[in-house]
């Protein structure tokens, strides 16, 4: 028996499930009611659009970045300085910000892209980790203290602005906001996994060697692809920054930030379009939910529930909760859910060889 | 003028030389059998031109351009493709994603590519496989997918690496049918092999290396009768008596 991955096309179902889940998404703000509840919300869109930008590094290109959460600080560090020093609008800082960490991005991906396997994913550490020791003793940009962003005024009074990035009154328009980017980097996403682009971040990912021989200059579409992942990552960082009013280098460049991102991505699914979402959507609330109940004990079981949720996760579902999604929709068809084992892969190997192999002609 | 022009190549690793001052060429229409026992410097000589190593010494010239020590990818830019002896298909693409990379070196456009790619597919037998992931398929059908990228991304001249090795009779009958029709197409085919019987029916001219220099080169028929080259495969021992008596 040969076995057979076939894709399959879009189907009604999934655009009438994708018209509901944008219904519930909008109307969500209206049903939660409660500040706490709505500050969950955006955090988990945070995330979701974090991880999402992570996705088009460490998900299709397959280089684990631990370092993302540098990319984020810079996007909320450019924003704050230009807003703060010369009132230059967030949204305009937000494309400064995303050019910065671009950039940024560009010049250190060049020389640790030659390192090959984990040794990328400790170096883009090292560098998240000097990142955050500049910023961190830095008097321009306010060292570890940090930046406070002024408040948007009217009549001497703090005030819900638009060209400011402000709701000191009302919270809603941060959620739909952060609902934006979210569809925003998605959208990107879609349009780059359907684009060359894609297709050699995903060839880069399976074998650089193969990739090559096929005219794939491997270093320029890593380079695009963290381009990629830094500007999205910083634009994100611009809207946390508005939305905290308040910045500095542990808050916005952590480890445990990078760290928690690509967690969000891996356990979410890498490499799909929906895995970086629904893993925040799982993770997030968990997160917080905990450490609202359980939290303030003293004795972190909060902590070791959301350890325990992310070890059951990466026991029954390594190919992450995409995988779950998956065996729900390829249920009854007989298809394989896994890749198959190495033992598998050898047998099918040698069946030519032992004359098994039944001929087909196109 | 030549389409390849190989010409006094040596490879050195630290102190092994691999290949010493090789020098060939091949025609723009032909196919060229490289052959030699194991270990005779085969692969090396094809990593040299297809840009993986920087050849020690020597020059490689592709339809007249200079292409001595350029990346692999800008040789593959260059009308020069090639396949991997041990397969390397992408695991986690399907056959016509797989295909799909290799017309990309062509063209920017996802549709462009994928038309490009299902022509191919169909080309070369693999069209009932065209949706089945790399990793999915049997060690034939990876070999011809290595082949039908390579086609996909336009070469002058493909270097195809053992595609015979680790195939079934019936297989390879199809494999030598299909490098003809490939060679019909107007793609000018470099074949390494380590067997000689697959090397020979198809080839124009034959080239064999031995420890890593070049001991023969002539049409097939004069090869087989070739006392050096009986010697580099069979031995010393069976080196026929009027060369070896005294």
């Amino acid at each position: 028996m040969t076995t057979a991955t076939v894709r399959t096309g879009t189907r009604p179902v999934f655009w009438v499930a994708l018209g509901l889940l944008a219904v519930v998404l909008l109307a969500l703000p209206l049903i939660l009611r409660s500040d706490s509840r709505l500050n969950i919300a955006i955090l988990v869109l945070v995330y979701a659009a974090l991880a999402q930008a992570w996705n088009l590094l460490g998900g299709f290109a397959g280089q684990i970045s631990l370092g993302n959460a540098a990319f984020f600080g810079l996007g909320a560090y450019t924003s704050t300085i230009l807003f703060s020093r010369w009132e230059v609008t967030p949204w305009l800082g937000m494309l400064g910000g995303a050019l910065v960490a671009a950039v940024f991005a560009v010049i250190i991906g060049y020389p640790v892209f030659r390192l090959g396997g984990h040794y990328f994913a400790i170096a883009t550490i090292a560098m998240a980790e000097i990142v955050l020791t500049v910023f961190n003793d830095w008097e321009f940009v306010g060292g570890a203290v940090g930046l406070l962003i002024p408040f948007a005024r009217v009549d001497g009074r703090p005030a819900d602005s638009w060209y400011y990035l402000q709701f000191n009154q009302h919270k809603e328009p941060y959620y739909y906001i952060a609902l934006a980017l979210v569809v925003l980097v998605t959208a990107v996403t879609i349009g780059v996994s359907r684009s060359k682009v894609g297709y050699y971040l995903r060839a880069i990912k399976n074998d650089q060697q193969a990739a090559r021989a096929l005219g794939v200059h491997v270093l320029r579409y890593k380079l695009i692809a963290i381009a990629l992942s830094a500007a999205f990552s910083a634009i994100v960082g611009t809207f946390y920054a508005q939305y905290l009013l308040y910045i500095d280098p542990e808050t916005t460049m952590r480890l445990e930030l990078s760290v928690l991102i690509a967690l969000v991505a891996i356990l979410g699914g890498v490499g799909t379009v929906a895995g970086p979402l629904i893993g925040a959507a799982v993770l997030i609330p968990a997160a917080e939910l905990t450490r609202s109940q359980l939290g303030g004990t003293g004795n972190a079981v909060d902590l070791i529930l959301y350890g325990g949720l992310i070890i059951l996760i990466s026991i029954f579902q390594p190919n992450g909760l995409m995988g779950l999604v998956e065996r729900v929709r390829r249920r009854g068809r007989g298809r394989p859910l896994t890749p198959p084992s190495d033992e598998e892969a050898l047998a099918r190997e040698e069946a030519p060889l032992l004359g098994t192999y039944e001929e087909e002609r196109g | 003028m030549a389409l390849l022009e190989v010409d006094g190549v040596t490879k050195q690793f630290d102190g092994l030389v691999a290949n010493q001052d090789v020098s060939f060429h091949v025609e723009e229409g032909e196919i060229v059998g490289l052959i030699g026992p194991n270990g005779a410097g085969k692969t090396t000589l094809f990593n040299c031109i297809s840009g993986f190593f920087p050849p020690t010494r020597g020059t490689i010239r592709l339809d007249g351009t200079d292409i001595t020590g350029w990346a692999p990818e800008r040789v593959v830019h260059q009308g020069l493709a090639r396949t991997f002896q041990v397969v390397r298909t992408f695991p986690d693409l399907t056959v016509r994603e797989n295909v799909m990379i290799g017309a990309f070196a062509r063209t920017n456009s996802t549709a462009q590519a994928r038309r490009i790619a299902d022509e191919l597919i169909a080309f070369t037998g693999l069209a009932s496989r065209a949706d089945v992931l790399g990793a999915n398929l049997t060690i034939a059908d990876k070999k011809r997918v290595e082949l039908t990228r390579a086609l996909a991304t336009g070469p002058r001249l493909l270097m195809l690496d053992e595609v015979m090795a680790g195939l079934t009779p019936t297989e390879r009958v199809q494999a030598v049918e299909l490098i003809r029709a490939i060679r019909e197409r107007g793609v000018t085919v470099l074949l390494v092999e380590h067997v000689m019987e697959v090397v020979m029916p198809i080839s124009h001219r034959v080239i064999v290396l031995d420890s890593g220099r070049k001991i023969a080169e002539g049409p097939p028929a004069a090869i087989v009768e070739n006392p050096e080259v009986i010697a580099a495969y069979l031995g010393e021992k069976y080196r026929p008596q009027r060369t070896g008596e005294d």
